[in-house]
């Protein structure tokens, strides 16, 4: 019987039909994301990978040996092959986010994330490897199947109704599970070291001046805020691992979550990380939710350009 | 029973949640490798078990870009600030000092878009990673401010200042201290 029960609830867990609403969307931020990423990278995309980079593609597959999915490996190495393949990836992020021959981008966007981050993984950080990962999944997933242009192009060509048809959910599964075992993960290393365990952790790390951002105030740098801080962490990290699965708590977590991100955010300087991670928050949201979010949005603004229709008509 | 409900029933005993049977078997398949998978991969626990699981996946997440690890500032964060300096001699017996760019003095928006060098410099700081430091001196020394005046060496120093937890639970930062981890001799090749 227990056995039964735990293949139904795998089969609706993967398999029952779900909205693409969430996985669309997350799909337009994973897009921004990587579009974020590599521009951000853009002042030392010749020193990071092109042909004489602080660290050769030789000594690259010397340090770190093993067949890999690299294209650095397969085309020339000058610095029109390397352009070329940054402004190639560019293109394929921004035609994703638009959900334009979606699957094919996912696959082009995870073959030049993977092939960039191969090349030089000395420089690699959290957020990286989450879009990496996201990427991955992202491939095996209905991607397109909502908010793309590709819909659009469906329901021109009739093959698509007004209604957005759901869809088995077991690719976006995978990333919400992906984003589930980082912060597991996290919090199972944290438990294994000392400062961890003490509450010291977040005082070495405040003061790290290469991780300095904003100031923090005077009363958060007091031993036993930073204590207690240090420990609610590790706290969140768990939950966000094992508790987010919970229906009842998903939205307060996500909450804390993301004010506790938005807090890294201010505070240290590791840029991009906490933005990829909290993109897959979406994923956690219900599309009735979403919807819900997205009428309230649409009527607000719809009411602000009313009543500014209304000002400016009075003014004229 | 009506010949339509027949085909239904048969239809249904063929499909499972609207898939074929054998892409059914091939996802379940696909979904618990790599749950199984990435959980060895991930998980800090040494048990014999999960070790040997782990370089038998190691191969195919090597090659598919699936290596992975969530262990941010742990199991012990960084205890010291640290920054590396590269001591250029040239031709004429002159010297000049570059640095890396350094977080703490670059303004917001440089640290964004220059992060990867204080990754880089945590990187080039473990000594499992010594394979590279001939690289990273040979780029310093191609540096087209450095490369005009005909380097001959360069050296690789590292500085640092540990930060010393007190028994008041307060913390402080050691004087700055400084090593020579690297020397270089410049090839005239290295400069082409």
């Amino acid at each position: 019987m227990r056995t039964k029960s735990f293949f139904e609830a795998w089969n609706t867990f993967f398999f029952a039909e779900e909205s693409p609403i969430p996985l669309g969307l997350f799909r337009i931020i994973y897009g921004v994301m990587v579009i974020a990423t590599l521009t951000l990278l853009r002042p030392d995309w010749m020193a990071w990978y092109g042909p004489h980079a602080w660290v050769s593609l030789p000594s690259m597959q010397a340090v770190e040996p093993g067949t890999r999915l690299n294209v650095f490996a397969f085309i020339s190495q000058s610095d029109f092959w390397v352009h070329a393949l940054f402004w190639f990836s560019l293109a394929s992020a921004a035609c994703l986010s638009i959900g334009l021959l979606t699957r094919l981008n996912c696959l082009i966007v995870f073959l030049c994330l993977t092939s960039i981050d191969q090349r030089n993984l000395f420089i690699l950080h959290g957020g990286d490897t989450f879009l990496r990962v996201a990427g991955f999944f992202l491939i095996f997933a209905p991607a397109g199947a909502a908010l793309s242009v590709d819909r659009l192009i469906r329901i021109w060509r009739g093959k698509d109704g007004a209604e957005i048809r759901p869809r088995r959910p077991w690719a976006q599964r995978m990333i919400q599970f992906e984003l589930a075992l980082l912060y597991f993960a996290g919090f199972c290393s944290k438990v294994e070291g000392v400062p961890w365990v003490q509450g010291t952790a977040l005082s070495y790390m405040l003061n790290l001046d290469e991780l300095q951002r904003f100031p923090v105030p005077s009363w958060f740098l007091h031993p036993a805020v930073l204590k207690l801080v240090t420990w609610f962490a590790m706290a969140l990290e768990f939950c966000l691992g094992v508790l987010i699965w919970v229906k009842e708590f998903r939205y307060y977590l996500l909450a804390i979550g993301l004010v506790f991100h938005l807090c890294l955010e201010y505070s240290l300087n590791i840029p991009m990380f906490q933005w990829d991670v909290l993109s897959a928050y979406v994923l956690f949201i219900d599309a009735a939710d979403l919807e819900r979010a997205w009428n309230w949005i649409r009527s607000r603004s719809q009411r602000f350009w009313a009543f500014g229709t209304r000002t400016n008509g009075k003014a004229h | 029973m009506t010949r339509a409900a027949e085909e239904g029933k048969g239809l249904r005993q063929k499909k499972v949640f609207g898939l074929k049977k054998w892409q059914y078997v091939a996802i379940n398949a696909f979904l618990v490798f790599h749950i199984l998978a990435i959980s060895c991969w991930c998980l800090p626990i040494s048990n014999p078990f999960i070790l040997a699981c782990r370089s038998a996946v190691r191969p195919y997440f090597v090659w598919s870009g699936l290596f992975q690890s969530w262990d941010m500032f742990s199991p012990v964060p960084k205890t010291m600030n640290a920054y590396i300096e590269a001591i250029i001699l040239y031709k004429d017996g002159s010297t000049t000092t570059w640095s890396f760019p350094r977080m703490e003095t670059l303004s917001l928006s440089d640290k964004y878009f220059e992060e990867r060098y204080r990754k880089f410099v945590e990187s080039i700081l473990a000594d499992s990673n010594s394979a590279i430091w001939p690289d990273v001196a040979r780029h310093v020394a191609r540096l087209p401010e450095l490369r005009a005046r005909d380097p001959q060496k360069v050296l690789l120093v590292v500085k640092w200042s540990d930060i010393v937890h007190n028994d008041d639970g307060t913390f402080t930062r050691a004087p700055w201290d400084e090593h020579v981890f690297y020397r270089y001799d410049v090839k005239p090749e290295d400069l082409q």
